[in-house]
């Protein structure tokens, strides 16, 4: 909300600097986004009057001025043959900056002397709506009022304050000048003066011209009509029009511009119908009909459905309300007969409808926050006074008004409330002292405060909400800090699900990898590079672009993405990870909340596949003592003879291995590149049980080494889980895995550590001998393997 | 003979320059069979008389022989010790080492502020992401089409599903389910329709939420104080501003003295000395009873701090969107 610092003037005195009124609005609730001075960019320019003109001695086109410029006189060259002696005009002096930009110095000109420069609308950043005569080309000819010597900017109008005010959703009162001014008188301790809105009526009664019916009583609650007849249309006042150019609007006629100045200075949007425009006579506020078409101010034309508010009369809908005009109602320059609508229409309506048709205006703004039916009579009132003003013609007599003029509203509560709440005491005489500030009528009987809440504080409806205005007011500064001193102790702590994911952090930091976060959503394009189709995505209705609009099914394109990218600017050596979220819908359109899965994605380019498992299995077993199985993986983004599929306690938890090739060419990913994603849900189904010490074996163990000759497709870990399902086994292990062609082609010797121990005994050869045979005739029955000569 | 075998021994003692030969020339002497054992056998052959003296001469000369043997072995060993510590030296002046990799930013903030909050009691909650409308708005005060739902802009999945705009959506999730006292910390990402330099459509937030008996609004101050404190230092400041949530009431934005200037002002702060950091108020008894809480006998308070914000300010990052970028040289900073 912008507001000009002279505007708010009307209504309250301000006697401090700007800095410390913007400091006080802050103080109270009032974010400043932003303060303007209008005149920042001229400085010393002054009115002066032109006492002698005379030709220049040596340029035709130039007239050597001399002006006074209050108790001084100088010369002045200028090229403008249109001034006058007599004239008082703007004067930028020697230093002066203007506010196209230009620098003016004393100087010379073709010989003469000229101390500065005279000035037109343009150099002074004015036009025609701010001061008479400003739209006009050359130096402008200041109102023979003005005071010779003064700063121009006070003559113009510049030397004043737009204060950018963004006011919170809950304040709709202070979407005004009036409001705003109601606020700063508190901050300021000070009063805060009503506008003018007294008027005379004429003799013709306005329920003569109109007749109101209200349809939609549910979604409009008030309707007022007063009007003016004998209308004439012209240009409104620059007193006027200036205001309306510092809050961003251009004078129109005398009428729109009432209207518009009612919004910005009472905020109540109006709307001023043309009485011929109107047939029947007859205005009626209803719901529109499915496929009602309507054409609006802008031209353009609309379909509305039952849920719009139309304002129409006897034939057909004429303006959309609450938010534009039709196209016919306006105001013409043969209007002769006026009605001005001031209207309370429901916010959620108004916003539900601006919303659809994309039309957005001051008024519809104003409506979605809320219009009380209070501001309705005080901005009519208020228009017909200014129409009064600027006589633009006679006012009807009476006033038609459907609906009740809301009133004060009592709010009541225990005043113990207050330090209870706030957890400081406010004396009693200042609770009341604070309240009257507000307008709030407010009396303490014994620990009862009774309030009585003004009709335009709609945000007021309860006793937290009064507190609020009492603190607010009171200060902040005055509520120190407590450690909860009178809270029951509670036992804090994390979810042992977040303490496991801390845990699988730990552990791949410490194996160097680096975690990263992601957004949870990509988008058509990316998730085709990465393969994996494009069903089950759950999306967003209103994303940002379509390469955001889809959420996870996978963590693998985000971080394939971020390889790229990082490779992209040299960064080769990659060790990354994530702790996302993938989220699986049963049904679409989701019906209910889908499933979100936590997963883990891990990517390394400075490594090989067994290093690679390792890191995986390490990051696996570090929240999961389960049993672990890789058996090959199908997942279509791995290389399919480098990647596995983990199993742990049979159940499938992840994917890991060497990125498909032709993944890694869809991503520009060069050189190798291994990827792993697990669901950390299913990892944690089989979480870590708890640590039980075991005592260790007494007896010594005995290790055997085995070399077995067998195809290259058998599974090494097959074969060593023969040797560890012996009774004796204590480990098996592969250490070397060996290929020659006197094997045999398409063949490989397996070299194999099993350590035995028998806790009850020291083991003897025949034991150990036993137990080997038992494993080698199975693991050759099932696997072909045999064991190889030494 | 015994003359003889002593000067053989000492040139060859004077020769050794290992423990190995040492042990040679030991077992040539001294040995089984080694000279001067051999010397002593021949004892038998002398006659009665002499072999006390030869006797004695010859044992004087195997103690003498011993302890140079054994002077010479620990010279030797200690020699040999010498050589090897000598020929085992390395270049001992390298510093690097292989680097941790490093959590991101915002787990260090999220780390960082949640075992605070454990330290006095809060427990850490976390909560879905797509959020029903309910939970998200409506559970908060703020009922279909009302104003402040403009203050965020809505991702919206369906009509009534959505991604959640504030960890505050979990608010009614915990109180529904549970009754005072609570002290919970729900940390998370969020979603808004928005993005710059200072604003990503994916951010992350840290909800607060106290209820008891005697909650005040001096408790949320306290708290946010304790928090400021250990996040930017023991010097930093807390102010609270007038503001609207519709879910708080009071409602106050939070600003802390600017880590950066220590308040003075500059160009981080934009010379205010305070950098705006959450929001916050005392929960809105309608929040409350929505849950079925008695607002007359219990208070409470809620805020919400953006993490990213937090990580931006403390460690001096410019740009949001370095989080999401991932580039391994701005993660690696935040190693330890």
């Amino acid at each position: 909300m912008k507001v000009p610092l002279s505007w708010l003037k009307d209504f309250v005195d301000v006697n401090v600097d700007i800095d410390t009124l913007c400091e006080k609005m802050v103080g109270i609730g009032l974010e400043i986004e932003g303060v303007e001075y209008l005149g920042e960019h001229v400085t010393n320019v002054k009115v002066c009057q032109i006492k002698e003109i005379a030709q220049h001695p040596n340029a035709e086109r130039l007239l050597c001025c001399k002006v006074d410029i209050g108790g001084e006189i100088i010369p002045i060259v200028t090229n403008d043959h249109h001034v006058q002696v007599g004239d008082k005009v703007p004067v930028a002096l020697h230093g002066a900056n203007l506010a196209n930009g230009l620098h003016i110095s004393k100087g010379k000109m073709r010989g003469e002397e000229s101390w500065g420069m005279f000035c037109g609308a343009e150099e002074l950043g004015i036009n025609g709506d701010m001061y008479p005569n400003a739209e006009t080309d050359g130096v402008l000819v200041l109102r023979s009022e003005a005071t010779v010597g003064e700063d121009i900017r006070k003559e113009v109008g510049i030397d004043d304050y737009v204060l950018d005010i963004s006011v919170t959703a809950n304040r709709q009162d202070c979407n005004s000048v009036l409001g705003l001014a109601r606020e700063v008188a508190v901050a300021l301790g000070t009063d805060c003066r009503m506008p003018d809105v007294s008027y005379c009526e004429g003799e013709v009664p306005t329920s003569q011209l109109v007749q109101v019916d209200i349809v939609a009583n549910d979604i409009c609650k008030g309707y007022f009509m007063q009007g003016l007849t004998d209308v004439k249309i012209e240009k409104s006042p620059v007193w006027l029009t200036s205001r309306l150019s510092k809050v961003g609007l251009h004078g129109i006629n005398n009428l729109v511009d009432i209207t518009n100045y009612v919004l910005f200075e009472i905020g109540q949007p109006m709307h001023a119908f043309d009485y011929d425009d109107i047939t029947d006579h007859h205005i009626v506020v209803r719901r529109a009909r499915d496929g009602e078409k309507i054409v609006l101010l802008d031209g353009k034309e609309y379909t509305l459905n039952n849920d719009d508010l139309v304002i129409a009369d006897s034939e057909k809908a004429t303006g959309l309300a609450g938010i534009m005009g039709g196209a016919r109602s306006g105001i013409k320059p043969e209007t002769h007969c006026v009605l001005f609508e001031s209207a309370t229409f429901a916010r959620m309506n108004v916003r539900r409808t601006s919303r659809r048709l994309g039309l957005r205006s001051d008024s519809s703004a104003r409506f979605e926050k809320g219009i009380e039916t209070y501001t309705n009579n005080l901005g009519l009132s208020r228009a017909l006074h200014l129409s009064q003003q600027l006589g633009c013609g006679k006012i009807t007599c009476g006033r038609v008004s459907i609906g009740q003029a809301a009133g004060e509203r009592l709010v009541q509560f225990d005043k113990r409330r207050i330090a209870k709440l706030l957890g400081i005491k406010i004396p009693d005489e200042q609770i009341l002292a604070i309240l009257h500030s507000l307008k709030i009528n407010a009396t303490l009987q014994g620990n009862t405060l009774n309030c009585m809440v003004p009709p335009y504080r709609d945000d007021i409806s309860r006793d937290c909400d009064i507190i609020e205005e009492l603190i607010r007011v009171f200060g902040y500064d005055n509520i120190s800090g407590t450690l909860l001193p009178k809270s029951n102790i509670t036992c804090g702590g994390k979810t042992v699900e977040s303490k496991q994911i801390a845990d699988v952090k730990n552990v791949l930091c410490g194996l160097r990898y680096n975690e990263c976060v992601f957004y949870p959503f990509g988008g058509k394009e990316l998730f085709e590079r990465a393969n994996l189709g494009d069903e089950g995505y759950i999306r967003v209705l209103n994303p940002i672009g379509e390469e955001l609009s889809l959420m996870n099914r996978s963590l693998a394109p985000n971080m394939l993405q971020c390889v790229a990218l990082n490779r992209a600017r040299g960064n080769d050596k990659l060790r990354l990870y994530e702790v996302g979220k993938v989220y699986l819908a049963d049904k679409l359109p989701l019906e209910a909340l889908p499933v979100e899965q936590k997963r883990l994605s891990v990517c390394a380019t400075d490594t090989d596949f067994d290093t690679f498992r390792c890191d995986i299995l390490q990051a696996v077993r570090s929240v999961s003592d389960g049993k672990i199985h890789l058996q090959r993986s199908d997942w279509q983004l791995l290389h399919p003879g480098i990647a596995a599929e983990i199993l742990l306690d049979g159940r499938s938890v992840g994917h890991f291995g060497k990125l498909h090739p032709q993944i890694a060419a869809n991503f520009d990913i060069d050189g190798d590149c291994f990827y792993a994603e697990i669901s950390l849900d299913g990892v944690l189904e089989s979480a870590r049980s708890e640590i039980k010490y075991k005592p260790f074996a007494k007896y010594p163990s005995v290790s055997r080494d085995f070399a077995l000759l067998c195809d290259e497709d058998v599974a090494a870990q097959d074969v060593l889980d023969e040797f560890a399902a012996l009774p004796l086994t204590e480990s098996a292990q592969l250490f070397d895995v060996y290929r020659d062609e006197r094997l045999g082609v398409g063949k490989k010797s397996l070299a194999v550590t099993v350590v035995f121990r028998d806790k009850n005994k020291t083991l003897q050869d025949a034991d150990i001998e036993k137990q080997s045979a038992r494993a080698l005739k199975a693991i050759k029955e099932k696997f072909g393997a045999t064991l190889r000569e030494q | 003979m015994i003359t003889d075998i002593k000067t053989s021994f000492d040139g060859e003692i004077a020769r050794c320059a290992s423990v190995a030969e040492l042990q040679d020339i030991k077992v040539k002497y001294l040995g089984k069979s080694g000279e001067l054992t051999a010397l002593l056998k021949s004892i038998k052959d002398l006659p009665a008389e002499e072999r006390p003296t030869f006797g004695a001469k010859v044992n004087e000369l195997r103690k003498q022989m011993e302890e140079v043997i054994s002077d010479m072995t620990a010279r030797l060993k200690t020699q040999q010790m010498q050589r090897q510590l000598q020929e085992e030296r390395v270049d001992i002046s390298l510093t690097s080492c292989p680097e941790r990799g490093a959590l991101h930013p915002i787990t260090l903030i999220e780390n960082e502020i949640c075992d605070l909050m454990v330290a006095m009691g809060f427990e850490v909650l976390s909560g879905p992401e797509i959020e029903t409308d309910y939970y998200n708005f409506q559970a908060l005060n703020i009922p279909e089409d009302h104003p402040a739902r403009d203050m965020q802009d809505t991702f919206y999945i369906t009509d009534s599903i959505l991604l959640r705009t504030q960890t505050s959506a979990m608010q009614a999730r915990i109180m529904e389910k549970r009754r005072p006292p609570l002290k919970i910390v729900c940390p998370g990402k969020v979603f808004r329709s928005d993005s710059d330099a200072s604003h990503s459509p994916v951010f992350h937030q840290i909800e607060g939420l106290v209820v008891d008996k005697h909650v005040t609004l001096c408790d949320l101050k306290g708290t946010l104080e304790y928090i400021a404190s250990h996040l930017f230092g023991k010097q930093t400041k807390v102010r609270f501003r007038p503001s609207f949530f519709p879910f708080t009431e009071p409602s106050v934005e939070v600003d802390v003295t600017c880590s950066n200037c220590g308040g003075k002002g500059c160009s981080l702060c934009k010379g205010t000395g305070w950098i705006e950091l959450l929001g916050a108020g005392m929960v809105h008894p309608n929040v409350l009873e929505n849950c079925g809480i008695d607002s007359a006998k219990y208070s409470g308070y809620a805020f919400g701090i953006g993490m990213d914000r937090v990580a931006m300010i403390k460690y001096g990052i410019p740009d949001i969107r370095l989080f999401f970028e991932n580039d391994q040289r701005f993660l690696k900073q935040f190693g330890k």
